[in-house]
């Protein structure tokens, strides 16, 4: 104990006195009695762990504001005297008064006993803290939105593997919900509470699960309601209300934590990547047959003017979402569907105006000039055979001038 | 005599201009925006290659290609229009072109070339083999190469093919090049001919270059490694004779006629008389 700590025990008797404060009422200790040993900064128990409290910072807490004591939770020490106390006192039970949140966190994955192989508990100080525990509200807490990234990544940015591969939560802090969140400073950008929940996090795989697949739509949806509505309006969404398993939900196209702007060339969704991602699904034959799907989407336009050139970095050139939209596509027998052949002039309009209707007398995406432009077809074929027929001439001549030439070198 | 026979009325050595100079910028400047159009166009039907993937991707290679692609396109419509203007307007442009008209002996001099260069009639009929045949139409034997005029058959059919392919290129070019117009006036399955027309007439003109014009002009053993003529213009009378026989006597007898006319106007030869 030091010197200031060995002259506060002395003065103790005498400051109560001074103060009048005195609330040993009920038969507890009060919290300056506690203080009196652990506002020693070098206090530290036998195995060497720190067992300082600042008093000041606990006064500050919402704990402490509300005038709760410490034996309130450390409630094996009520109504003990004889100090100095046990080394090991009892884990603090937070449910003794936070019981809606404690039943919450006993059904998630935190609550769950782990299997994995390196099983450990997760208690409500390890996001709370303990004595300077303050309102999420509080710009100080460690649960205040702005905060809460550094609060869950202490743990789940390496010392918890995800079990989509390490580095998986990591990813957040590229989006840009992180963005949001630490560059522009919006206390209303998702963080990992906004997807996951709280006290109530449960893994994916879980069907209570706020980010499991049938969820997502909602969770995603409790901000960026207007998207939510322009998907279920579409084609995708109608299956998913469906409940189709291989409709892709917001997290499919977008990544789960990677969510970045369309306007980042890291994003998926970037002008000249979208197509990859539609492909997925839109050049799968299993998944085309299952549900009726025209494939070759990808390799079409891969091979028209717009591919090669969005291929190649042009972002001004047309991708998947150019013509379908995003959110709400249609199929094109949908009158609101972009490429509904009464919109196409429009939809095509946009990069190339005054171009009109002409646009609906003919087909996008061939995948067989023979059965979808018959004179197309024609034309390739004749191509096909000139060249090839002219090449043969001009080697058959080219040929028969060298054998010339041979023959008179050997003859002479 | 030399003025009866011909002999001694052009030197072997005799420097004739068989390209003038502004042929021959039109030729360069054809050859720069034909390679220019294909370096720029081509690999664009051979976008999986990765080598043009990785170019194109670099930077604005690819909006920078487009750029000069149809920078390109106005050199050579400049081109030929300025070569349309010299063979309207001058007289060596009206006969060059009436020289290089077809006609139905460039077809027999096509199978000739042919049928001499291979050679197998002459040892059919050394043989005795369709020797009836042969003596009724002796132009199946192909005993001598054939003769050509100014331009030979393989000259003409290059002029024309570049005449045809450039007509293709920049009419479907320009509505490719103009995409809202041509949707304007025409229905997209039209469109997509154009594209595929030019993306096939530019394959075609591509081979066609690289294979005929570069074994005629550069890779034949006869002018190997290249003919001179498209930069100095120049072509000797011995070549003349062996390579445009036709010409070559063209020349000769208006050689003549021009001695014969002089040696009218001078009288009587005073040897002949003697």
């Amino acid at each position: 104990m030091s010197r200031a700590g060995v002259l506060a025990v002395l003065s103790l008797p005498a400051v109560l006195i001074v103060l009048g404060d005195a609330p040993s009422l009920a038969g507890q200790p009060p919290d300056d009695d506690c203080l009196v040993c652990h506002s020693d900064p070098d206090l530290k128990s036998g195995q060497g762990l720190p067992r300082y409290v600042d008093g000041a910072k606990f006064s500050a807490s919402i704990h402490g504001e509300a005038g709760i004591s410490c034996v309130d939770c450390h409630a094996d020490l009520a109504g003990f005297s004889d100090f100095p106390h046990a080394e090991t006192l009892k884990p603090v039970a937070c449910a003794s008064c936070h019981d809606a949140a404690a039943a919450a966190i006993g059904a998630s994955a935190h609550g769950r006993p782990h299997d994995g192989p390196m099983p450990f508990a997760v208690h409500c100080k390890d996001c709370h803290g303990t004595h300077e525990i303050l309102s999420h509200e509080d710009a100080a807490s460690r649960t205040f939105a702005l905060n809460i990234p550094d609060t869950c990544t202490s743990c789940h940015l390496d010392r918890v593997r995800a079990t989509r591969g390490p580095g998986f939560v990591g990813l957040y802090l590229e989006s840009v919900h992180f963005r949001a969140l630490s560059k522009a400073g919006l206390s209303l950008a998702a963080t990992c509470v906004s997807c996951h929940g709280g006290h109530d996090v449960r893994p994916i795989d879980d069907p209570d699960s706020r980010v499991a697949r049938p969820a997502i739509i909602a969770t995603c949806g409790g901000c960026h309601t207007g998207i939510e509505r322009d998907y279920l309006e579409g084609v995708h969404g109608k299956a998913y209300v469906k409940g189709a398993l291989e409709v892709p939900v917001c997290t499919d196209c977008h990544t789960e934590h990677d969510i970045r702007s369309p306007a980042d060339l890291g994003s998926v969704v970037y002008a000249t990547k979208v197509a990859a991602v539609c492909a997925r699904c839109h050049d799968d034959e299993g998944l085309a047959r299952q549900y009726g799907l025209l494939t070759s989407r990808l390799k079409t336009y891969a091979s028209s003017f717009h591919g090669m050139a969005s291929k190649s970095g042009e972002t001004r050139v047309a991708n998947c979402s150019s013509c379908h939209g995003h959110h709400d596509i249609r199929p094109s027998s949908d009158p609101r569907s972009s490429i509904n052949a009464a919109n196409m002039a429009a939809t095509c309009g946009v990069c190339h105006p005054g171009a009109g209707a002409n646009f609906s007398k003919g087909r996008i995406h061939v995948v067989s000039e023979r059965t979808e432009n018959r004179w197309a077809y024609t034309v390739k074929l004749v191509y096909l055979v000139v060249i090839g027929g002219l090449i043969s001439v001009f080697l058959a001549f080219i040929a028969a001038d060298l054998t010339r030439r041979l023959r008179a070198r050997w003859t002479r | 005599m030399d003025a009866l026979t011909g002999r001694g009325l052009i030197r072997d050595d005799e420097v004739f201009l068989r390209m003038s100079r502004v042929e021959r910028i039109q030729h360069i400047l054809l050859i720069v925006s034909f390679t220019l159009l294909v370096l720029t166009g081509l690999p664009l039907l051979f976008y999986e290659l990765r080598l043009f993937k990785a170019v194109f991707s670099y930077g604005r290679v690819f909006y920078i290609r487009g750029v000069v692609h149809r920078a390109a396109a106005v050199l050579l419509i400049a081109d030929i229009l300025w070569h349309f203007g010299t063979t309207i307007l001058t007289a060596r442009g009206r006969e060059n072109f009436r020289e290089l008209i077809p006609r139905r002996k460039d077809a027999l001099d096509a199978i000739a070339l042919f049928g001499y260069n291979v050679g197998i009639s002459g040892w059919l009929y050394r043989k005795g083999v369709l020797r009836r045949f042969f003596d009724r139409h002796p132009f199946w034997k192909f005993e001598d190469p054939p003769e050509y005029g100014r331009y030979n058959f393989i000259e003409k059919l290059e002029y024309l093919a570049v005449a045809w392919g450039s007509l293709v290129m920049i009419a479907s070019g320009f509505f490719m090049w103009k995409v809202e117009l041509s949707l304007k006036l025409f229905p997209l399955w039209l469109h997509d001919i154009f594209v595929i027309v030019h993306g096939y007439e530019a394959m075609l003109a591509f081979l066609a270059i690289i294979i005929w014009h570069m074994y005629n002009v550069h890779l034949n053993p006869e002018v190997f490694p290249m003919s001179r003529i498209w930069l100095d213009g120049k072509i000797t009378g011995h070549q003349l004779r062996t390579l445009h026989a036709l010409e070559y006597r063209k020349i000769e007898d208006e050689r003549r006629r021009a001695l014969g006319a002089s040696a009218a106007a001078a009288g009587p030869d005073p040897a002949r008389g003697a």
